[in-house]
């Protein structure tokens, strides 16, 4: 089948319901985990070892769990694995590349992987990704000369080539220079106006920035999801801030909730959830999606202790 | 701190499972090849102790080659693993020094290496103490050999190829070079082996081995049983230099590895220097943003993957075959070619032409095992390439099919097969072309390497790509590859012989210019498509079982195959499965239902079989066959033949005969097959045996006739040892193959005392006793006739001729055959054949002896050779030994499925591959064989089928020691005594090796039985020698007395007693001694020259005084050696400075034998010019293991 180009995609959705996932060495991965996720850019936040990459690679088809479903519109990507692949466009966290191919070939081998066999229109489309990500004047270069910066540009170049409709970007930022960082978030935030990204990070600020949706995971399980404006605004009027001296830190962590603490300018400055001000030398705080993210594993630690 | 890092590379290594299962399968092989004759180590046990000395250490060394295998595995990986896993950046962080970090990773994978070698000693230990070994073949327990062997070979080895293998990881840290560098060094060692393959090389050769194997066998080569049963191994010599010069240049190697390593991360030594791309920041232009972002038109479907799967196998054999490793080891492969083809196929150092089919030998015995390896490494680094390089996760995500994925790899790695093929093929033209050799058979080429042997490397490539897909694990996968193709080769020693279930094995397809592949395509073909079947089978599993993503659960994979089972992927499957059981079943048809399924195992029981049921028979004085009449008709198309004849039988005892034995080839078809006045008393078809009782009794002097119809047929094909005698073009079978005969037949018999023990069998007597008076009333060829008249009619197809023994009366042609019809004027042996091709015949007469050649007619090279031959032998041989009895020669070619020749009254069959296509022509230097084999068949015309033995002891002394003789002065005389004496060093070599694979017992000369070492070799080596003691003429003219004296003689026949009693009349009275030595004993020489000096007379001569040490022994059976007194004629012998035409000495001053009586002794000898060397028998014509210490150096001394 050839599809016309030019069809409008009806907007898809993608839904994960009750998906475990127990590796061998007994780490539960995903427990239990259900999302709904709409068009536009979705964004994935949680701490090193939360389940994120296990998640994306499920959803990409690299990975089986052990029960659950996912559905991306029509499709159960679990069962129906090359038509989700003839859609997606996925970005590991880690990956490498062949050294003594130019990016220019393995893009050009990418798309024809993509289903790009019309050669004419597979040099247009290549050609326009490399400018996009701005790889145009080192096209011709081997892949194993390149910067870490640039090898990560072109992992994004792939995953975006080939109109995808589902995107996941594991950690896209990563290794990324600031200007290039913000580079790429205006280009995910201009495609991710009719597809599903799903972008994984542990940079609260590319999701507040980027996203319209997220869910916060740790330890395998969903702590949060939903608009994160939102979440912001349930937390107005309950964080409070309090600059103190380093040793009386452990006072506080058993006296009040702590959700954060961050050095400022060599004292240290803790932020506190309560519903009122805690004492007089606490001073109330706009909530910004960091504290969102951390009360949320917060109150994941307090239960699971 | 060193030692820390030792400690800690040791506990690391110690844990992975590879030195543990390394450990195991090492200690399983040598367990096999002790306890059992299924495994061999470097060469069979024979008749050795299972734990001699010498197996230990050969074992023990020749591991260590497999050991290379470890050193790459455990060395070259302690410092890889740090590269490849990324952790190098955390250990050069730390405060190491470089010296301690290299030699520590180095000393503790090394070590661990050395041992896994307990597992091979322990594997001789126990396996030498297996209940089911014969406790006589089992030697005490010794410490001494394992301690040497791990001194001299085990730790020297490891650490030479660990050094190795060690710096090439370390410097180029790639895993890929450091294969290449383990290929190199093999290839490198096999060519340097083949280009020093012969007997001048032999020091060169020791130095140049790496593995110190050649050094071995050179200390060893003519060890003696006795010896290698006892011997330890001196240590001095080549041998000890070997070691010291590979283990210094080992360590330099090391040394230059830690002087140019360099603690530092980055992608590698080159990688660094490569130059950075700069960074550019350019904002995208919005319209290519746009374009980017442009839905495209995305094709899917079958058209579509084709074209994926185009793509993607070119882009993986472009990048297989330019990658630089594969141009490495297409390169080596290619010399390693060219060196295996410098010696195609020769014999006594003389080259052949370089014709395709022995050059696609050539390839194939030089190429086979390297495709092999090539296919293993590659089918492993493509399956996992895209893991390594953390690519998977990208291109698993993309939407093409797993099959465009796995296919391209696979078509990648039929590429190299066929890429290989290919530069084999260029290469074999070019080495064809640089020998002036332009007939280049591209056909046979394409045929030869295309069609015969690219299949199977194919199917080694499915199979590597199946089992690194299923096993999902690199190193394991290369194991079970390996192991699968081992098995294919082991699994014939248990009996397990059918190449239906030996991967991508199929019956050999051996090529001979007469008869081309002929019938042997026909099941080679069934086989491949049987094996493509199968392999189709092994590609849908690996599609099933393909790993995409992370999943690697057994469990969870073969859920995901099940999903992948399409109707498409069921529908291949099921077709495959088919095709399997269908071309399996058409072979097993043919090989089983047909045809008998013999393994050889299975073929060896028969025979005990037959020899405990009828042995008893043997000494059955039956009637004698007076009389032969045949009409054989050959049809070469079907490979079939049927017999007609009668022989007419007397009683020629003097007692009544009640009973005619017969023993016939089980094979034949009987039509009919009658004694007349007898009837069948007895019949067992299977093993070949029938008796018939005689109705009246045979009267002494009475006759009888056997009358037989026999038909040999070849119907379908076989798995093994298809039938080469009956051919489309060059039959070539004899008298005993399908003829009837009486009584017992002792031919059939299983010579291998293990074979023989194994089922229940007394050792074999080879001959009966020399002083067995009964046993001499049969001649040693045959034991149901004297002499007998023959006379036959063969017919074949008319574009053939057929030939017999005999003179042709007629030849005529009749319902589309060809008929001859031959008849011999005297009687003759029983034994006869039957030949029948498409010949050109060259004639030519001598005297009034016709002498025909019947060739092949693309092989002209070397008749008039074999005319020379014929005719310098006629001469000589009628002038010394007594008339020709026949008047007609003729040489007759047949294919190369054998390789010897033989002599049939008036007629000798002369097989393509020892002879027809010798290179002599412009190799003046070179020895010509040819010229040698045909006079020593012509020889036979007297020394066999005039003179004839009793079947005793010694009787091979009276037709094969006197042709070779008889040979050799034919050919000194058209040669000149030069060539003889390299003649005769091969012959002293073979002689002196074939002593130590002696099975049984070596007998004296005189009591040879049946030994080819003893009676060509020694034989040689004697009767020149004795001739040189004797004198040509008075040996000759004896010879001649005892030739007339028993010259077709009725029984008893002659025997070596009486033959000794003729030679000693020759031999002066003073020198008898010789006889004893030569014949009667094992007599062995360590003559050596000590010192040499000369000084000059006043006179203007040369006084040379000559010190030689001299010692003789007398061996036993077993090679055990006894001092025996010297009282000894040798040559003493000074040579001047070389010239042109000299012997390579240099030119000859002085010779003349001397009285040798003490074990120090010396010589003073005048010659007229400067002395250059001085020895003791300088032309080694006494036996003597060192032969090259007996000349020296003539220095000058003090005047």
């Amino acid at each position: 089948m050839q599809e016309t180009p030019g069809t409008t995609h009806a907007l898809l959705t993608l839904t994960i319901e009750n998906l475990s996932k127990t590796y061998p060495n007994g780490v539960r991965a995903l427990d239990d985990v259900s999302l709904t996720i709409p068009a536009g850019m979705f964004g994935l936040l949680g701490p090193n070892g939360a389940g994120k990459s296990t998640l994306m690679r499920t959803i990409a088809t690299l990975q089986e769990p052990d029960s659950g479903r996912i559905r991306l519109g029509d499709l159960d990507v679990l069962r129906q694995k090359h038509e989700v692949r003839r859609t997606l466009g996925y970005l590991p966290q880690e990956f490498g590349v062949y050294p003594r191919v130019s990016a220019l070939e393995m893009l050009s081998h990418v798309a024809v992987l993509k289903g790009l066999v019309n050669p004419g229109q597979r040099r247009e489309t290549v050609d326009a990704i490399l400018h996009t990500t701005n790889l145009w004047d080192v096209r011709k270069h081997k892949l194993g000369t390149y910067s870490g910066g640039m090898r990560q540009r072109f992992g994004i170049a792939q995953a975006l080539l080939g109109d995808p409709r589902l995107i996941i970007v594991d950690e896209p930022t990563a290794g990324l220079d600031p200007a290039e960082r913000l580079r790429f978030n205006n280009m995910l935030s201009e495609i991710g106006e009719n597809v599903v990204v799903i972008l994984s990070t542990h940079i609260v600020e590319d999701v507040s920035d980027l996203c319209r949706r997220m869910a916060i995971i740790s330890r395998g399980r969903v702590l949060l999801t939903g608009d994160p404006q939102h979440a912001i605004d349930e937390l107005r009027g309950r964080v409070w801030k309090k600059v103190i001296e380093r040793g009386h830190l452990a006072g506080y962590e058993r006296d009040c909730t702590v959700i954060s603490t961050r050095l400022v300018a060599g004292r240290t400055a803790i932020h506190v959830v309560a519903d009122s001000r805690p004492d007089g030398s606490f001073e109330e705080v706009p909530p910004d999606l960091e504290d969102v993210y951390f009360s949320a594993l917060k109150g994941s630690d307090r239960r699971a202790a | 701190m060193l030692l820390r890092i030792l400690a800690f590379e040791l506990r690391y290594q110690l844990r992975q499972p590879l030195f543990w299962i390394s450990l195991f399968l090492f200690f399983l092989l040598t367990f096999g090849a002790i306890s059992t004759d299924v495994i061999v180590v470097g060469g069979a046990i024979g008749s050795v102790n299972r734990n001699a000395p010498f197996v230990i250490l050969q074992m023990l060394a020749v591991m260590t080659g497999i050991g290379t295998f470890l050193t790459t595995a455990f060395v070259a990986n302690s410092i890889h693993r740090d590269f490849e896993s990324r952790t190098d950046a955390v250990f050069f962080s730390l405060p190491l020094k470089k010296r301690d970090y290299l030699l520590g990773r180095f000393s503790g994978s090394l070590l661990l290496a050395n041992l896994v070698f307990l597992g091979v000693i322990m594997g001789i230990v126990i396996g030498s103490m297996m209940p089911w070994l014969e406790p006589a073949r089992v030697g005490p327990f010794l410490l001494g050999p394992y301690v040497q062997a791990m001194l001299i070979f085990v730790v020297p080895n490891l650490f030479l190829t660990g050094a190795i293998f060690f710096s090439c990881a370390a410097l180029t840290r790639s895993l890929l070079w450091t294969y290449v560098s383990v290929v190199v060094f093999f290839v490198g060692w096999g060519i340097a082996g083949a280009f020093l393959n012969d007997l001048e090389n032999k020091s060169v050769a020791a130095m140049a081995d790496p593995f110190g194997l050649s050094a071995f066998e050179l200390v060893t080569r003519y060890w003696t049983v006795s010896e290698r049963n006892a011997g330890g191994l001196p240590f001095t010599g080549a041998l000890l230099w070997n070691r010291i010069l590979w283990v210094g240049l080992a360590a330099l190697i090391l040394a230059f590895t830690c002087a140019r390593f360099k603690l530092t991360t980055a992608e590698g030594g080159r990688a660094r220097r490569r130059r950075r791309v700069e960074e550019t920041v350019e904002a995208a232009a919005p319209e290519a943003r746009a374009a980017a972002r442009a839905p495209v038109s995305v094709a899917f479907g079958p058209a579509a993957w084709f074209r994926q799967y185009l793509h993607q196998a070119r882009l993986e054999t472009i990048g297989a075959i330019t990658g630089t490793p594969f141009l490495v080891m297409l390169v080596f492969g290619v010399i390693n070619i060219v060196a295996n083809s410098t010696e195609i196929d020769d014999l006594y150092g003389t080259a052949v032409y370089p014709v395709t089919h022995l050059i696609l030998q050539v390839i194939q015995g030089a190429f086979g095992l390297f495709v092999f390896l090539i296919l293993i490494f590659y089918s492993g680094d493509m399956v996992w390439r895209d893991r390594t390089l953390r690519l998977s996760e990208v291109v698993d995500a993309l939407p093409a099919p797993g099959w465009v994925l796995w296919g391209a790899k696979g078509t990648a790695l039929a590429a190299m097969v066929v890429a290989l093929h290919a530069a084999a093929m260029a290469t074999g033209i070019g080495i064809q072309m640089y020998r002036g050799y332009t007939n280049f058979e591209v056909g046979l080429y394409l045929k030869g390497l295309f069609l015969v042997s690219c299949p199977q490397f194919l199917f080694i490539a499915a199979l590597c790509l199946f089992v690194q897909v299923a096993v999902n694990q690199k190193f394991l996968g290369w194991l079970i590859s390996l192991l699968v193709y081992v098995m294919g080769q082991v699994l014939p020693a248990m009996r397990l012989e059918h190449h239906l279930y030996r991967f991508a094995t199929a019956p050999e397809a051996p090529y001979s210019d007469m008869n081309g592949f002929g019938h042997f395509v026909e099941p080679r073909v069934w086989f491949f498509l049987y094996w493509g079947f199968v392999c189709a089978v092994l590609v849908v599993l690996a599609h099933l079982l393909w790993v995409r993503g992370t999943g690697t659960g057994l469990a969870l994979r073969l859920r995901i195959a099940r999903r992948r089972l399409s109707p498409a992927a069921r529908a291949i499957l099921l077709a495959s499965l088919a095709g399997v059981a269908a071309t399996g079943g058409w072979i097993y048809y043919n090989t089983n239902v047909l045809n008998d399924y013999l393994p050889a195992k299975t073929r060896m029981d028969r025979q005990a079989e037959f020899e405990k049921l009828y042995k008893a028979n043997e000494k059955l004085r039956g009637p004698r066959v007076i009389n032969v009449a045949a009409d054989v008709d050959i049809h070469p198309e079907t490979r079939s033949v049927e017999i007609r004849g009668r022989y007419l039988l007397v009683n020629k005892t003097t007692e009544p005969i009640q009973a005619v034995h017969v023993t016939i080839n089980p094979l034949v078809t009987i039509n009919k097959l009658e004694v007349e006045g007898g009837r069948l008393d007895m019949e067992d078809a299977r093993l070949g045996y029938r008796i018939f009782a005689l109705v009246s009794p045979l009267a002494p002097g009475a006759q009888t006739r056997l009358s037989f119809d026999l038909a040999v047929t070849n119907r379908g094909f076989v798995n093994n040892g298809a039938n080469t005698k009956l051919v489309a073009n060059g039959t070539f079978f004899d008298s005993y193959d399908y003829f009837p005969h009486l009584g017992y037949s002792r031919a059939n018999e299983l010579d291998d005392p293990n074979e023989r023990r194994r089922r229940g069998l007394p050792p074999v007597q080879r001959f009966p006793k020399i002083d067995d008076a009964a046993a001499r009333m049969d001649n040693y060829i045959s034991s149901e006739a004297d002499w007998v008249h023959f006379e036959t009619t063969v017919s074949t197809s008319p574009d053939q001729i057929a030939i017999a023994p005999g003179y042709l009366q007629k030849e005529w042609e009749a319902g589309g055959r060809r008929y001859f019809h031959y008849a011999m004027d005297s009687p003759i042996f029983d034994f006869f054949a039957y030949l029948s091709a498409r010949y050109a015949v060259t004639k030519d007469v001598w005297n009034d002896v016709a002498i025909e050649v019947y060739h092949h007619p693309g092989h002209p090279w070397n008749v008039n050779r074999m005319i020379e031959g014929v005719k310098a032998s006629l001469d000589y041989f009628t002038r010394n030994f007594g008339p020709y009895q026949h008047r007609q020669v003729r040489i007759v070619e047949f294919p190369r499925y054998a390789r010897f020749a033989q002599s049939f009254p008036n007629t000798i069959p002369f097989s393509e591959s020892i002879g027809f296509i010798a290179r002599l022509d412009d190799e003046p230097e070179a020895i010509d064989y040819v010229f040698y084999v045909t006079a020593h068949e012509v020889a036979h015309q007297w020394w066999a089928h005039q003179v004839m033995g009793g079947n005793v002891q010694g009787a091979t002394l009276l037709s094969e020691t006197m042709s070779q003789y008889s040979a050799l002065m034919v050919m000194e005389k058209a040669y000149g005594r030069d060539k003889m004496r390299k003649f005769l060093k091969y012959e002293m070599d073979n002689y002196l090796r074939g002593r130590g694979g002696e099975r049984i017992e070596e007998m004296p000369l005189y009591l040879v039985e049946n030994q080819p070492y003893i009676h060509y070799r020694k034989g040689s080596v004697v009767m020149y020698a004795l001739r040189d003691y004797v004198g040509e003429e008075p040996l000759n003219r004896s010879l001649a007395e005892y030739v007339s004296a028993v010259k077709f003689q009725q029984p008893p026949y002659t025997f070596t007693l009486e033959f000794l009693d003729y030679i000693r009349s020759a031999v002066p009275e003073d020198r008898l001694s010789v006889v004893d030595d030569m014949f009667r004993n094992i007599t062995l020489y360590e003559n050596r020259a000590s010192a040499a000096t000369w000084s000059r007379r006043d006179d203007g001569k040369y006084v040379v005084t000559l010190s030689v040490s001299s010692a003789k022994f007398r061996a036993d059976g077993s090679g055990a050696e006894m001092p025996a007194p010297l009282d000894d004629w040798v040559d003493v012998g000074v040579f001047g400075d070389k010239e042109p035409g000299a012997p390579p000495e240099g030119r000859l001053l002085y010779l003349e034998k001397r009285r040798i009586q003490r074990n120090e002794d010396t010589f003073e000898v005048v010659v007229d010019q400067k002395p250059f060397k001085a020895g003791i028998d300088p032309f080694n014509k006494l036996i003597d293991r060192n032969p090259e210490n007996n000349l020296i150096a003539v220095s000058a001394g003090a005047s």
